[in-house]
């Protein structure tokens, strides 16, 4: 018994120290925007889907593309090239709608030109030091990770939703 | 016992009784000797005894017990029926429900004892009839918790039962009770050391003394024996008709388990503070210094000879305690009838036959070719099937009206009183159904209906009789089903709306000038009465005239989807017109095209559709209209108000889809007509919430998502 009980400690501390490297790692999803790829925190996303018609709304704002039908629920879709000033979405095979889960807003897709690859970054790996750009766009990025010799920024995705629900 | 699961159940089936209780006191008000009423009243009261008793809510359970004693009285022809009786009964109801809201709130039932209204109660009973003495009827089991508290052990020198404490109110009972003839005894049972369910026990005991009379007093408290917070021995003060000492003995100690029965007859007297042996005195004083309602530990600590009690009382506190911490929250739920349910069960079952012949069709394909026409036969069952499933789905949302406006015709009745005019509510069409959401927020906007038609529309009877009019005034209420609406009509005989006076008002607080006026419909002047704080009411009431009026009411129903419409004669009363859709999740609406977009309008708001020659198009302050068959009616271009690309080069004919809302008209211009259709609505999301034109979206058979176009929005 004492054997077995000495296993599963042993199991358990060494899973802890794996638990502990890992926590600080956060997985990101890199996307490409124009020649920029960003990267979105894995825990917020719920689905990534193909480009699909998607239906303007009239009234709403620019960034605001309309609304698809993901599995029968209607789901608003923004551009976050718009959103950023970057200009109208260019809709090639490529694209993709990343299907956001947000606790206050539900679900919310963009428009993100390609979708490339799962990336995990330690704390370390991200350089904090960005919002000391003038530039407008800047708040939306809360952070520069390098990923080999790669850069990717961060979104703060409160910050490109949260807006949009005011608007 | 752990009860809280029964929970939910005890607070559906309390409201049913509330309301049946409700609903008979107006009866009974109105036929004071209909036995069936009393009886009914009496099932009700007594159903709620039980179930309070169950789930340990006493103090409910003790209001609800004198209910039912009142009951039994009125059914003995002892009390007789009038309108205090109903008023107090109408309080005891408020009470109860009371202690429901503290139970759904905090699955406690609060610490209101209601002593007052139980005083009122017993009050009652004791001056309606005499003979209410000797069968013991009234029983003030309130104070049970506090002959328990800091209940002293046996002294020594005397039977236990002598060492019960006793309120002031019990004694006064006990007085009355054997000025009443009624034999006064207290009992002692020593439970056996190896007995296990002492509760079960002491339950069985009770039980046996119910027969012969009735318990005055407990100590322990009655709680505390349920609980089985007693040690060996509990005592009772009880009385009886009998005379039959050693009957009443025997039938205790027949209860197995029992060791032994203490007896003997007591005087009120014996329980006089002063007489009581020292030891006791000393430990009443404390006691009395308690609150019935707080099983405070304190006084009692003081005595380490009562250490057991303590403990007791302790437990309590810690229960209580234990339970305000934890908040249920108690489920919407829909009570669905068993047939809806076997319909849908049914259907179910059929999707899965369809689905099994279109699989079989599958695999048999690979093998022996695919029969088109055995496949093709199946689609359509499958659409049968899941329309069906669809229907019987929606229905099972449906609730009818009853459970919100049954309410009412207490309301009326009391307001009748407090307003000193006399009136009736007939309702009809209580079983008229509409969905649970529009049904759970429809009950405020009616009340206040209601509430305007008792304050404003009924006339004093002096002004009533000087009309002509018969003194009681009635006010209505009519719900029924008109195509995909549901119809609740309000409405009074009363004086009808004085639209000369609301036109002064409205003036008078700059809503409209004096020129304006002048010209102004009756209908318009009556719409007036909508608009935020605009309340007609001469002086300020707790009833109306709060100056949130009629215009919460609109925004309420508006929000449901619906519409509301007064129409009035002065002098012959007014009518509000609620018109609420029977659902708020499926609607039937006409598909249109603008340039390539799909759009959905309510078929419900749609009047006719129009195909008109461009040449027909006037201007009227620089906005186009159309005149059809006598009507002047707006144009809107869907394509400029949705900012679609304009078209190249216009139309000789426009397709106009007449869209009406009361007795609005618009012309809504569009490309194309894709027909009827019905169609689920869907939000729009919460990014995008206060879109004026867009009421919502549904999803089309390819997939495709449509907005739906709010046509209200637009006139």
């Amino acid at each position: 018994m004492s054997d077995q009980k000495a296993i599963q400690a042993e199991a358990k501390s060494s899973r802890h120290e794996l638990d502990n490297v890992e926590e600080e790692k956060i997985q990101y999803i890199v996307v490409g925007i124009g020649d920029e790829k960003y990267g979105l925190d894995i825990s917020y996303i719920d689905n990534i889907v193909r480009m699909q018609k998607i239906t303007r709304v009239p009234k709403a704002p620019d960034h605001y593309m309309g609304v698809i039908n993901l599995r029968g629920m209607v789901v608003p879709v923004m551009s976050i090239r718009r959103k950023m000033g970057l200009g109208d979405d260019e809709i090639t095979n490529k694209t993709r709608i990343i299907i956001l889960k947000l606790e206050a807003q539900g679900l919310v897709g963009v428009l993100v030109d390609e979708v490339n690859e799962v990336i995990a970054l330690g704390e370390s790996e991200i350089d904090r030091n960005v919002n000391n750009s003038k530039k407008n766009d800047a708040m939306y990025i809360n952070g520069i990770g390098k990923n080999g010799d790669g850069l990717i920024s961060i979104f703060e995705i409160s910050a490109i939703i949260d807006e949009v629900s005011n608007a | 016992m752990d009860v809280s699961q029964y929970l939910d159940i005890f607070i559906d089936e309390t409201n049913e009784h509330i309301q049946e209780l409700s609903d008979n006191i107006m009866v009974l008000e109105n036929e004071p000797d209909n036995k069936d009423t009393i009886n009914e009243l009496f099932r009700a009261a007594h159903s709620l005894k039980g179930m309070a008793g169950t789930m340990g809510f006493k103090r409910m359970q003790h209001l609800t017990h004198d209910m039912e004693d009142l009951f039994s009285e009125v059914r003995n022809d002892t009390l007789k029926v009038n309108t205090d009786l109903v008023d107090i009964l109408f309080q005891c109801i408020d009470a109860i429900e009371g202690y429901l809201e503290n139970v759904k709130a905090t699955s406690n039932e609060g610490t209101e004892d209601n002593e007052v209204l139980i005083k009122r109660l017993n009050d009652y009973v004791a001056s309606g009839g005499e003979s209410s003495g000797a069968s013991g009827g009234e029983a003030a089991p309130a104070k049970e918790e506090a002959s328990a508290e800091a209940a002293p052990e046996a002294a020594k020198d005397g039977p236990e039962y002598l060492s019960i404490k006793l309120e002031e109110d019990d004694k006064l009972k006990l007085q009355e009770l054997a000025d009443g003839g009624s034999h006064l005894y207290g009992l002692t049972v020593h439970v056996q050391k190896e007995c296990l369910l002492k509760a079960a026990r002491a339950f069985l005991v009770f039980k046996a003394l119910d027969d012969f009379g009735e318990i005055i007093a407990y100590n322990p408290s009655s709680q505390d024996i349920e609980d089985e917070k007693f040690d060996l021995t509990f005592s009772v003060i009880f009385s009886t008709d009998s005379t039959d000492t050693e009957a009443i003995k025997a039938a205790v100690g027949a209860v197995s388990e029992i060791e032994s029965v203490d007896m003997g007859a007591i005087t009120v007297a014996d329980y006089a503070n002063d007489k009581n042996a020292p030891a006791e005195a000393e430990a009443e004083a404390p006691a009395e210094e308690e609150k019935p309602s707080e099983p405070a530990p304190a006084p009692a600590a003081a005595k380490p000879k009562k250490a057991e009690p303590v403990k007791a009382a302790d437990n309590a506190a810690a229960n209580t305690a234990k339970k305000n911490a934890n908040k249920p929250v108690t489920a919407r739920t829909v009570r669905v009838d068993i047939e809806k349910l076997d319909a849908l069960m049914n259907q179910v079952s059929e999707l899965i036959i369809a689905k099994n012949s279109l699989v079989s069709i599958g695999s048999a394909s690979e093998a022996a070719g695919f029969d088109e026409t055995l496949f093709r036969e199946n689609i359509e069952y499958l659409e049968r099937v899941t329309t069906d499933l669809h229907e019987s789905v929606m229905k099972v949302r449906m609730v009818p009206i009853e459970s919100t406006v049954n309410k009412f015709p207490r309301m009326i009745r009391d307001l009748s009183r407090k307003l000193g005019k006399p009136m009736d509510l007939i309702m009809t069409g209580e079983e008229t159904e509409l969905d649970r959401t529009v049904v759970d927020q429809i009950g405020d906007p009616l009340q206040h209906l209601l509430r305007n038609s008792a304050d404003h529309g009924i006339e004093s009877p002096e002004e009533r009789r000087a009309a002509g009019k018969p003194e009681k005034g009635t006010i209505f209420l009519n719900a029924f089903q008109e195509g995909n609406n549901v119809i609740i009509q309000v409405g009074d005989d009363g004086g009808g709306i004085n639209t000369e006076a609301v036109l002064n008002k409205a003036i008078e607080r700059g809503i409209v000038s004096p020129e304006e006026a002048e010209s102004m419909p009756q209908k318009e002047i009556v719409e007036l009465l909508f608009m935020p704080s605009f309340s007609m009411a001469k002086k300020i009431t707790d009833i109306s005239g709060r100056g949130v009026g009629l215009d919460v009411v609109k925004s309420n129903i508006e929000a449901l989807g619906g519409d509301v419409e007064v129409k009035t004669t002065l002098g012959q009363g007014s009518t509000f017109t609620v018109r609420l859709p029977l659902t708020l999740a499926i609607i039937q609406a006409l598909m249109v095209e603008v340039r390539d977009e799909k759009y959905a309008i309510a078929l419900a708001s749609i009047m006719t559709i129009e195909n008109i020659p461009t040449s027909e198009i006037k201007y009227v302050q620089a906005k186009e209209v159309i005149h059809l068959r006598g009507l002047v009616i707006p144009l809107i271009r869907l394509d400029q108000l949705l900012d679609c690309e304009p078209k190249e080069e216009a139309d000789d004919y426009l397709t106009v889809v007449i869209v009406k809302r009361g007795d609005n008209c618009a012309g809504l211009v569009v490309d194309n007509l894709n027909g009827q259709q019905e169609i689920v609505i869907k939000s729009l999301g919460k990014v995008i919430e206060n879109n004026k034109i867009i009421s919502g979206a549904t999803i089309l058979g390819d997939g495709e998502v449509a907005l739906i176009i709010d046509t209200n929005a637009m006139m």
